[in-house]
């Protein structure tokens, strides 16, 4: 039994098709990603689980209860969003507290178990402090406290890394990925950047246009991309002709070939990026002229390499 | 649950509107149509309607004796509120932010001195030292003008904080131009929005205001209306419809030009004169 | 603080020029005394509002000539009394239903999406009749509700006799309804942005971590809410309280209201023989402003914290 499971959910706003038959399940304990570039439908299909909006037809499981007609305040998900939505008018420990508030638990059950919770994600203390007076990754990481206060069945997140700084992006990741191991709560974790996608989740979820097109595990995406659209979304790809059809090719499995090497692309040099311990080289092809970028150890790159030198790239064999 | 959810809030605009429209259309009939309420009956309903009473008012002397003064102090008062407040508010943001507190609450003075304490208060002061000054239909421009300062400093302070002003004029004195041309060619274009907004409500205050022209015994719009009231009562009454007409047609003008450059507008910014 | 982020960019000048007064800083720092450029301001803030203002008070606490107690004391005393219980009480009953009908005016209106043109209209119109006032409201509710109205003929078509019931458009009834019909208004463009200030992603947070919708109102909307409730209604006290002419043209001079007492003391150029009086009624009116005003500024300082 899963812990959560989405069968045949189809929403459409007019004559937009936001969800179409979406169908995927969630095991206990797991961190699935939605990954797809906005309108995907991938923040449709989280807001239906969390009863925020209705789908047209289909049902939500929870465990084996289908819930799709509960309102959201009694369906016991926790929810993070891009804004954070802290409460502007409560301190921090207050906020943490407001799930256990309305459920009743008496005051210093609650102060005891916020105090907890903010332990947790190492705030413990900024409890008296207004959400106004924090950083935006601290408001995240209190909003994630808030949504596991009330020990949800499902963590919800909506975007919650893109409102940040790439610095505290990654801390606050981080963070998501190990409260998820920690407290073994189900995750559903939407987000349009694949580096956050392939670096967090258990399983990544591609979508567009309202459709799957792939669920894996990061590896199983990145490597073996069922359709284009996944090979083109997830990485970088080039698109390099071969006889008559075009073979797709990531920068990292290309190589330049060796000096009187036969190559099977040749082409001209347009840009040298150094990024550390790699260099990117984007070449121009001879023979259609498409764009290809070469994604080469630094130290194995040949000195005479430079912007304009014609060069040969061969698909590097495993 | 549902229906009712949807229901109450059609119910209640609708006695909302009800309530303010049915004044305005008895003094509509009142001003146009010529039967006594008395005799008004079903068969008559449609009888008797007029322009003649507003008509009468418009030609008469009087009025546009009175509309000249009330436009005439209105432009004045437009006038000096612009050279006042466009250079204090620019002044605050540019050269001493640290008072902008200051000047705020400054403006909100003229709602703790209520028009009719302040024209004791000038009768009181004025009347002895300077008689020349109350004399004069102008004397009601200063006083005007305090009472616009309100919403004319809001107006300007939230264009300006949209602005980011600073930026702006290190930009025009990095290409050479000189203060007087920044203010000119830079800033007062960009802070159309709010002089605009800033001058149709000054406007609209103006040509309503009653209390303070009445006790300095001034022949504004507003006065003549009030004295019409027992001579020409259909003309006093057309006239104040045809004054609201006016109004609403210069606040639809304001609210499109302010939706050209729609800001979100909060508590901090609303334009109300209050001045009934 | 703000100059120094300016000033700085002048300074940073790779070539050395900083000696040299760039036009950025002659702009800038034309004199050493910040608030000089306020000067004009703060002049004829002093000179047209705050002198007259403060005069009225020097003018009520003078001795007065055939009276043993001091202007200011016979102003809440007695007839002067009854008139400020009366005016507190009209704004204190308009300001509380205009808070109450306003808001939920607001509440309604928002509440309709479609169509598009109708939520401006509103705001538009009640732009127009918050700023209604004065003799020509009084008109429109004269021909509405007066002994000779039209809405006041209507009524009795059907058997109720408004004047019979004791309504006179002058009395307490009859004021307060005409003040609604711009303190309606006001709140209407007051609430109107403080429900869009309400972000729905904190209804939704509130649900998701088990707020039943009344709970959200009681603990997160209600109190985000409070600060323009609040100002809201310490604005539209002070509205109908200093209200005058309205009132003036539906009594015709003889109502109770403080304002319009105030007149008889200043009858145009004629000065009474209480003229002391006239000016301590007007500084009481003032003073009790000044504490309306001073709430409403401690809301909305308080507010913007937050609010930021």
């Amino acid at each position: 039994m899963s812990a959560l499971e989405f069968v045949n959910v189809s929403k459409s706003f007019g004559d937009v098709n936001a969800l179409n038959n979406f169908t995927i399940a969630l095991e206990q304990g797991e961190l699935v990603s939605l990954l797809g570039p906005s309108g995907c439908g991938k923040t449709t299909a989280l807001r239906i689980a969390a009863g925020f909006e209705t789908s047209d037809t289909g049902s939500i499981l929870l465990g084996s209860t289908n819930i799709i007609s509960l309102p959201a305040h009694q369906r016991r998900m926790g929810m993070v969003f891009q804004s954070y939505s802290l409460f502007p008018h409560l301190n921090i420990r207050d906020n943490v507290a407001f799930g256990l508030k309305v459920r009743g638990v008496p005051g210093d059950v609650r102060k005891k178990r916020a105090g907890e919770m903010l332990d947790l994600v190492r705030l413990s203390d900024l409890g008296h402090r207004m959400p106004h007076q924090i950083s935006g990754g601290q408001q995240q990481r209190v909003a994630l406290a808030r949504a596991l206060a009330t020990e949800p069945h499902v963590l919800l997140l909506d975007e919650p890394l893109s409102a940040l700084d790439a610095k505290i992006r990654v801390e606050v990741r981080d963070e998501i990925r190990r409260l998820n191991r920690d407290l073994g709560v189900t995750t559903m974790f939407v987000t349009h950047d694949q580096d956050e996608a392939m670096s967090i989740s258990d399983r990544i979820c591609v979508m567009n246009n309202g459709v799957i097109e792939q669920i894996g595990s990061p590896r199983d995406v990145y490597n073996n991309p069922a359709t284009s659209f996944v090979a083109h979304f997830v990485g970088s790809i080039n698109s390099l002709p071969r006889g008559n059809t075009r073979v797709l090719i990531r920068p990292e499995n290309l190589v330049l070939a060796t000096h009187g090497e036969i190559a099977q692309w040749r082409g001209a040099v347009t840009d040298i990026t150094f990024v550390g311990a790699f260099t990117k080289i984007s070449v121009v092809l001879d023979n259609d002229k498409s764009s290809v970028s070469v994604l080469a150890i630094s130290s194995q790159i040949d000195h005479n390499i430079a912007i304009g030198k014609n060069i040969g790239i061969n698909e590097e064999i495993r | 649950m549902k229906f009712v959810a949807k229901i109450w809030p059609r119910l209640y605009i609708a006695i909302a509107i009800v309530f303010f429209v049915a004044p305005l259309l008895s003094m509509a009939r009142f001003a146009f149509q010529r039967i006594p309420v008395i005799s008004l009956g079903k068969d008559n309903l449609f009888k008797r309607w007029t322009i003649d009473g507003l008509l009468t008012t418009l030609r008469d002397p009087e009025f546009l004796h009175s509309l000249s003064v009330s436009l005439k102090v209105a432009f004045f008062t437009v006038l000096v509120l612009l050279f006042l407040m466009v250079p204090t508010t620019l002044w605050v943001h540019l050269s001493a932010p640290r008072w902008r507190g200051v000047v705020e609450t400054v403006t909100i003075l003229p709602y703790v001195v209520p028009p009719i304490a302040l024209v004791v208060g000038v009768s009181g002061t004025y009347r002895s030292i300077a008689p020349w000054f109350l004399a004069s239909n102008y004397s009601l421009v200063p006083f005007y003008a305090i009472l616009a300062m309100p919403f004319t400093f809001r107006s300007l302070d939230v264009g300006i904080k949209a602005l980011d002003l600073r930026t702006l004029v290190d930009a025009a004195k990095s290409l050479g131009a000189s203060s007087l041309r920044v203010m000119w060619n830079v800033l007062l274009p960009n802070l159309r929005t709010s002089l605009i907004n800033a001058a149709f409500l000054t406007i609209t205050v103006v040509l309503g205001e009653f209390t303070i022209a009445s006790l300095l015994l001034k022949r504004t719009l507003p006065m003549y209306m009030a004295q019409a009231q027992g001579s020409e009562p259909q003309g006093a009454l057309g006239l104040g419809l045809l004054i609201l007409v006016l109004t609403t047609i210069l606040f639809t003008l304001v609210s499109i030009i302010r939706k050209k450059d729609s800001k979100s507008i909060n508590v901090k910014n609303i334009n109300v004169g209050m001045v009934p | 603080m703000a100059l120094t982020g300016i000033s700085s960019l002048g300074q940073s000048d790779p070539k050395g020029g900083s000696h040299t007064r760039t036009p950025l800083q002659r702009f800038q720092l034309p004199v050493k005394f910040k608030p000089i450029g306020l000067i004009p301001f703060f002049g004829f803030v002093g000179l047209f509002l705050v002198w007259p203002a403060i005069s009225l008070f020097r003018l009520a606490i003078q001795p007065t000539k055939n009276s043993d107690i001091s202007a200011m004391r016979e102003a809440i005393t007695g007839d002067y009394l009854d008139s400020f219980i009366y005016t507190i009480k009209l704004s204190l009953l308009t300001a509380l239903l205009g808070v109450l009908l306003g808001s939920l005016l607001a509440a309604s209106v928002l509440r309709i999406e479609r169509p598009r043109w109708f939520r401006n209209f509103m705001t538009s119109f009640a732009g127009v009749a918050a700023n209604l006032g004065g003799i020509p409201l009084a008109f429109a509710f004269i021909a509405a509700l007066g002994t000779q109205g039209l809405i006041t003929k209507m009524i009795d078509y059907f058997g109720i006799n408004l004047s019979d019931a004791g309504f006179r458009i002058s009395n307490f009834a009859g004021i307060t309804i005409v003040y609604l019909y711009f303190q309606i208004p006001l709140m209407f463009l007051i609430m109107v942005p403080a429900f869009n200030g309400l972000r729905a992603s904190w209804s939704e947070a509130a649900a998701s971590l088990g707020a039943a919708p009344w709970q959200y109102w009681r603990y997160v909307g209600l109190p985000l809410l409070t600060p323009a409730l609040l100002g809201g209604f310490l604005l539209l006290f002070s509205n109908a309280f200093s209200a005058y002419a309205t009132a003036y043209a539906l009594s015709s001079g003889g109502a109770r209201l403080v304002p319009v007492q105030i007149r008889f003391f200043l009858q145009g150029n004629t000065i009474t023989g209480k003229d002391n009086l006239g000016y301590a009624l007007a500084a009481w009116m003032i003073i009790i402003m000044l504490i309306t005003m001073t709430g409403y500024l401690f809301v909305r300082r308080r507010a913007e914290k937050w609010q930021q």
